[in-house]
């Protein structure tokens, strides 16, 4: 049963690092479709968004192991029992509360994080044909790099339609089952029954110093990976 | 007379000559289109670098350059020729010869813009040339994206 509205209580989920990482990232992801179907001059923001990109979902992957309760997969990832069960409860008329991802979202949120970086680790091996290349496309032959090309480009259109997924179920969870999920990324609070709400409360908060850290050697990673050419002359 | 005798063989070798070449084989275009874009890729991408401001602007070598580029960017169009659809290894996708209009029209826009990118850098006009240099890799991109296998 949905429980009325007043029986919620705002509790802290979402760390600061993950409601960064999101938003950036919606930038980002933006930036990098847009200029990816202009071409011409826009690529170098293609290159740019797509670098920045790959070290934010370096940090999240890295994340899911070390950050904040919530943002961890042991706390999102389910079986695919629990997943359905879930998802049939969602099209029904009952409304689960669950503190972090839900059973589905979680498996979306591996789903584009694995994607997404394949997508910009392509990119930095992919030949456009044109007048661009990824930094580490001289390391592999042409014919490799073009068929990395391809798969850069199917890749980036699978992302579209998960992203469309994505934003279709947070505006169900609006719309339909009166939940604000937008919301709650922004300032990190959810609506939760008490019992989850407490749970939320005493739950492991992430550390601003292991973040950080985390952060800067994902940076670190990919600046290498994009300057190798220049770093190590051959 | 002796002479027009040479001549007239002359001529006629040279008739036989140009009527045997004159008879390229269906492999032969798809050779010459690749050859001609695979040429117009080795001029125009070092240029890319100039435009992405990691290799400074040289303006004797942007003229060489975007010279045989004008060039250049005349010479594909011939090679694609009806039956040579699927010769080889082409990734020419067969809307070239169904939308014909829409294809000359996307090669014309990469001449068109070839030619302006020629003029600004015999002009020496580095912003203009970089800025340029975008319009004509769109042109590429435009012809690649809708007459090209990916």
């Amino acid at each position: 049963m949905t429980k009325p509205a007043t029986d919620l209580i705002s509790a802290p989920v979402w760390d600061a690092f993950v409601r960064v990482f999101h938003w950036s990232l919606v930038l980002l992801f933006t930036v990098s479709i847009i200029s990816g179907k202009v071409g011409g001059n826009a690529i170098q923001w293609h290159m740019w968004s797509g670098y920045a990109i790959l070290a934010l979902v370096t940090f999240r992957i890295i994340w899911g192991f070390v950050g904040g309760e919530y943002a961890r997969y042991v706390s999102f990832l389910t079986g695919p029992v629990r997943a359905m069960k879930f998802a049939k409860g969602l099209l029904g008329k009952t409304h689960e509360h669950v503190i972090g991802h839900n059973p589905v979202g979680g498996w979306m949120v591996v789903a584009l994080l694995v994607l997404l970086a394949m997508q910009a680790g392509l990119g930095l091996f992919s030949n456009d044909e044109i007048a661009t290349t990824g930094p580490l496309a001289r390391y592999v032959s042409d014919e490799t790099s073009i068929t990395l090309m391809g798969r850069h480009r199917t890749i980036g259109d699978i992302l579209l339609v998960l992203v469309g997924i994505h934003i279709a179920a947070v505006l169900f969870h609006l719309i339909v089952k009166k939940e604000n999920l937008i919301r709650a990324m922004f300032h990190g609070n959810k609506e939760l029954p008490p019992e989850l709400a407490r749970e939320a409360q005493t739950a492991r908060k992430a550390s601003i110093t292991v973040g950080f850290v985390v952060l800067s050697l994902a940076i670190a990673a990919v600046t290498v990976a994009v300057n190798w050419s220049t770093l190590f002359k051959p | 007379m002796k002479r027009l005798t040479k001549i007239a063989l002359a001529a006629g070798v040279l008739a036989v000559a140009t009527t045997a070449i004159a008879q390229p084989k269906p492999e032969n275009f798809v050779k010459q289109r690749q050859s001609a874009l695979a040429l117009i890729g080795w001029y125009f991408g070092p240029l890319g670098a100039v435009a992405k401001g990691e290799a400074p602007f040289n303006k004797e070598d942007a003229v060489r350059r975007t010279t045989n580029l004008v060039a250049l960017s005349k010479m594909p169009w011939e090679g694609f020729v009806a039956g040579t659809e699927n010769v080889g290894n082409t990734k020419a996708l067969p809307a070239i010869w169904t939308k014909t209009a829409d294809f000359k029209k996307a090669g014309d826009n990469m001449q068109a813009e070839m030619a302006k990118l020629a003029a600004l850098a015999a002009a020496g006009d580095e912003a203009g040339f970089k800025k340029q240099f975008g319009a004509v890799g769109g042109t590429c991109k435009a012809c690649h994206d809708d007459f090209r296998k990916q």
